[in-house]
């Protein structure tokens, strides 16, 4: 059941195992101090604009036909207009706030988000529309017509305006979870082409624009900047990362029942800087598989030319990477992730792993210092699944831990055993990976025995 | 969230200043710009006590009102008076950096004389306007002067 | 006060009349003949009716001496107005050929109000569906108020002037101004109301409908009229006045 190629066992230290000949880079170190600037300069702009709005004209206006209309509808557009820049900001991998957030936090927020400068923006078209017809004194349809007919740009800001509406309308999870995640996922790339074109009307037409060539510059300068990073980050990086390493699959090994192993070989993993815990997005380059990419953790620290990953056969993906043939491409992604050795802050740990969640804990290990005192959990249906048990139970005997397997049907184990199992459970840093209802029940029961948030970290395997 | 704090304080800051780095220059909102008498207020309530048969005197004086930032400029009103009568009331400047602006400024322009006199304060003895049909007229504000008759 | 509204030239004609020194039966025996006479004019100018004077004048098939003598009368008071207002007035040009109507009404409404004051009535108002004719002055006042209607604030006014003589007001009361030229791209600023202070009605009415005609030029021409005074709302809300206009001073609410 051992690998030809990679050899999983490393215990730094050691004399009875073989070192590897080239050591894997260690992670980039994440600095929190930096992803909080960032948050507060976010803050910040927001303030900024909504004072642009409020200072763009005199009180006066509030008495001409459409006035209040008018205002608000360029509050809204200002506001919606920077809460999405803020959006694809998020999303957009910066090395430095995905270090210390983490990609699914992230995402998370950008979901949570999302409703917000979709309301702004349909309300002030509404608004607009309504004040510029009352101030013209004509219908709201001859102002529609007027606007796309004489005003600069507006007809671009108009097709923007459908394009987010139908991207929004078809993130809706009632209606995203009818179609297949890669043509969702088309649709919503769709999102880039609408707010590019709808900046020109912005600058063109904004009362806090025109006659203002420093807000004008500073606002085009944001966005340029924020295009910029998207480009760099979100498209650049990860395709000088693929082309770099050129990864390519030489092994696919079972781990157990419907567990596999893949091997991947490639150049230059010694300059890759992975810390364990991290996962990537892959995309194996064949026949089925080229237009999906999906996130798997590193199962273990690279070992140059290798990395690891193993996969679950739950579906048809994870089925067909079961199947995949060596010598078989592979763009990446990442590495991305906050489920690091980085993250803890006291000496002493405890890992509890659900299912497959084990691949990230096994990882995360290696990372680990010998005076950790790791208490790990390893949950699984039955005693087979538990995939690389050995190789945890190896390393966390290194450091003079303990593990404990749970196995067997939810209802015969209860994770509430936490407390038995890990009585000083709130002294420690608490990993916990697995299955969305699996890292749910154990985070509230970690914070219901004491756990500061903190010291929880969690990373959740959607299936 | 634990830096929502900072967030809120950060918003504050960013907000403050740009109304600081505003205020300094034209009027907006904030600084509640005042215009002059004769712009904001129609001649009727302004006008002066005596009869109105008072033939003017004086040459005609002509004053550019507070320009007020109408947002895609500085728009500058114009008043004429002579004696104590406004005759002219316009638009003097309009200073926007692009010909659009022009444009947009046309349909935010407020109306000047943006009080609404009602026929029935106005103590008026009849009503001159674009011709009105006979159906129009049930509805006009001149039916309802000859309906009450005495004045 | 004696009041009476007649319907008639498709529109209704107001009478509000101060006896003063007239007895009250000639009085009213006066707005009788009046609102008759009105008739009459309409049975004569009506274009409308395909069969009056007017309407067989215009197509040709009555020739001027035949016709009466009112049309010849009109005719001459049209070429005087379109002399006035350097051609922004000019009822020859309006599609279907001659038609006067703009002027008649004015001049009708004069002619009612004539016919109070050969009957000796002191003070009186005649409203022509928007064209003031006046004679006298009312109780202790030193002009007639007259409200300007608002040009797009229904049942409002602009403003109320003060006058011993007749007011005509004309406008484009319609929706949406196109505020820039396409040729080149300035802006227009469509009159909205023009309104015309002067000795003769017909004349004022004229004139009113050539200063909203003449747009941007209306100002200009307002000035160049000697004996007449303007008042001009545009579309951007913005309004001006010659220097004998005089407002209102009070409002009392």
């Amino acid at each position: 059941m051992s690998s030809l190629t990679f050899d999983p066992t490393y215990a730094p230290h050691s004399g009875r195992h073989r070192r590897p000949s080239v050591i894997s880079r260690p992670g980039a170190v994440p600095r929190p101090v930096l992803a909080d600037v960032a948050v507060v300069l976010a803050g910040l702009g927001f303030g900024a604009c909504i004072a642009l709005a409020v200072t763009a004209e005199s009180w006066k206006q509030f008495s001409a036909p459409g006035g209040v209309a008018m205002f608000l509808g360029n509050l809204t557009g200002l506001a919606g207009t920077y809460l999405a820049l803020v959006m694809v900001l998020l999303v957009s991998r910066i090395p430095v706030v995905e270090r210390v957030l983490g990609q699914d936090k992230l995402l998370a927020s950008h979901r949570r988000l999302a409703p917000w400068p979709i309301s702004l923006i349909v309300a002030h078209a509404v608004l607009l529309t309504f004040a510029y017809a009352e101030a013209a004194r004509t219908g709201v349809f001859g102002q529609i017509g007027a606007f796309i007919r004489s005003y600069p740009d507006m007809l671009t800001a108009t097709i923007a305006l459908v394009v987010m509406v139908a991207v929004a309308i078809t993130s809706v999870y009632s209606i995203r979870r009818r179609f297949p995640r890669e043509m969702w996922w088309a649709v919503h790339l769709f999102m880039y082409l609408a707010l590019a074109l709808a900046f020109a009307h912005e600058i063109a037409l904004g009362p806090s624009f025109v006659g203002h060539p420093l807000t004008r510059f500073v606002w085009s300068l944001l966005w340029a900047s924020s295009a910029g990073l998207v480009l760099v980050y979100r498209f650049g990086l990860p395709l000088f990362r693929t082309f770099r390493h050129r990864l390519e699959v030489v092994e696919v090994h079972p781990e157990g029942p419907g567990t596999v192993s893949v091997i991947c070989r490639g150049r230059n993993l010694d300059r890759l800087a992975v810390a364990g815990g991290q996962f990537f997005e892959w995309r194996f380059l064949t026949k089925g598989m080229w237009w999906q990419a999906h996130p798997f953790s590193l199962s273990a620290r690279p070992r140059p030319p290798f990395l690891r990953i193993t996969v679950k056969g739950i579906g048809d993906y994870s089925s067909a990477v079961a199947r995949l043939r060596p010598g078989t491409r592979v763009a990446i992604e990442g590495p991305y992730g906050a489920f690091t050795a980085h993250a803890r802050r006291r000496s002493k740990v405890a890992l509890i792993a659900g299912g497959i969640g084990v691949t990230a804990i096994r990882s995360l290990l290696e990372d680990l210092p010998r005076d950790c005192d790791p208490v790990v959990i390893l949950r699984a249906s039955s005693a087979e699944e538990l995939a690389l048990a050995s190789e945890v139970a190896e390393l966390v005997r290194h450091r003079k831990g303990r593990v404990h397997e749970l196995v067997g049907s939810r209802s015969e184990v209860r994770v509430d055993r936490l407390s038995e199992l890990v009585p000083d459970l709130a002294n420690r840093d608490v990993y916990v990976s697995g299955p969305e209802g699996f890292v749910d029940r154990v985070v509230s029961t970690a914070l219901r025995l004491g756990v500061p948030k903190d010291s929880l970290h969690f990373e959740v395997y959607s299936l | 969230m634990r830096r929502a704090p900072a967030v809120v304080i950060a918003g504050a800051a960013g907000f403050a200043g740009i109304v600081a780095m505003h205020g300094a220059g034209s009027p907006s909102m904030l600084s509640g710009s005042g215009s002059s008498a004769p712009v904001s207020s129609p001649p009727t309530t302004t006008g002066p006590s005596t009869t109105p048969t008072v033939v003017p005197t004086g040459t005609p004086r002509t004053a550019v009102g507070t320009s007020e930032n109408y947002g895609y400029g500085v728009l500058g009103v114009k008043v004429t008076v002579r004696g104590s009568r406004i005759t002219d009331v316009s638009v003097a400047t309009i200073r926007t950096a692009e010909q659009y602006s022009q444009q947009l400024a046309q349909q935010v322009i407020p109306l000047l004389r943006n009080e609404v006199l009602s026929a029935q304060s106005a103590r008026i003895n009849g009503i001159s306007g674009a011709t009105y049909t006979s159906e129009a007229y049930a509805y006009s504000v001149q039916a309802a002067l000859d309906t009450l008759g005495v004045k | 006060m004696i009041s009476h509204a007649e319907e008639v030239m498709g529109t209704v004609v107001s009478f509000h009349v101060e006896p003063g020194e007239c007895p009250v039966g000639d009085a009213r025996a006066a707005v009788a003949a009046a609102c008759a006479r009105l008739h009459e004019l309409d049975d004569i100018f009506s274009t409308w009716k395909p069969a009056s004077p007017m309407s067989l004048f215009r197509v040709g098939r009555v020739r001027l001496e035949d016709a009466p003598a009112e049309i010849a009368l009109v005719l001459r008071l049209c070429e005087e107005a379109k002399a006035l207002s350097q051609g922004w007035f000019d009822p020859w040009a309006m599609p279907g050929g001659f038609d006067p109507t703009g002027l008649v009404k004015g001049w009708a409404t004069e002619q009612a109000l004539a016919i109070l004051r050969l009957a000796g009535v002191e003070a009186a108002i005649v409203n022509g569906g928007g064209d003031v004719a006046v004679l006298g002055l009312p109780k202790d006042a030193h002009g007639w108020r007259i409200g300007i209607r608002h040009p797009w604030r229904p049942e409002a006014l602009a403003c109320v002037l003060e006058t011993d003589r007749a007011v005509a007001t004309s406008g484009c009361y319609e929706r949406g101004p196109h505020l820039i030229d396409p040729r080149n791209g300035r802006m227009l600023f469509r009159t909205a109301s023009a309104t015309v202070v002067g000795s003769g009605l017909p004349l004022c009415d004229a004139l009113a409908t050539a200063l909203v005609v003449a747009d941007d030029d209306g100002p200009e021409l307002a000035r160049s009229l000697p004996g007449y005074e303007a008042y001009i709302i545009r579309a951007d809300g913005t309004e001006s006045a010659t220097e004998g206009i005089v407002f209102a001073t009070e409002v009392v609410s």
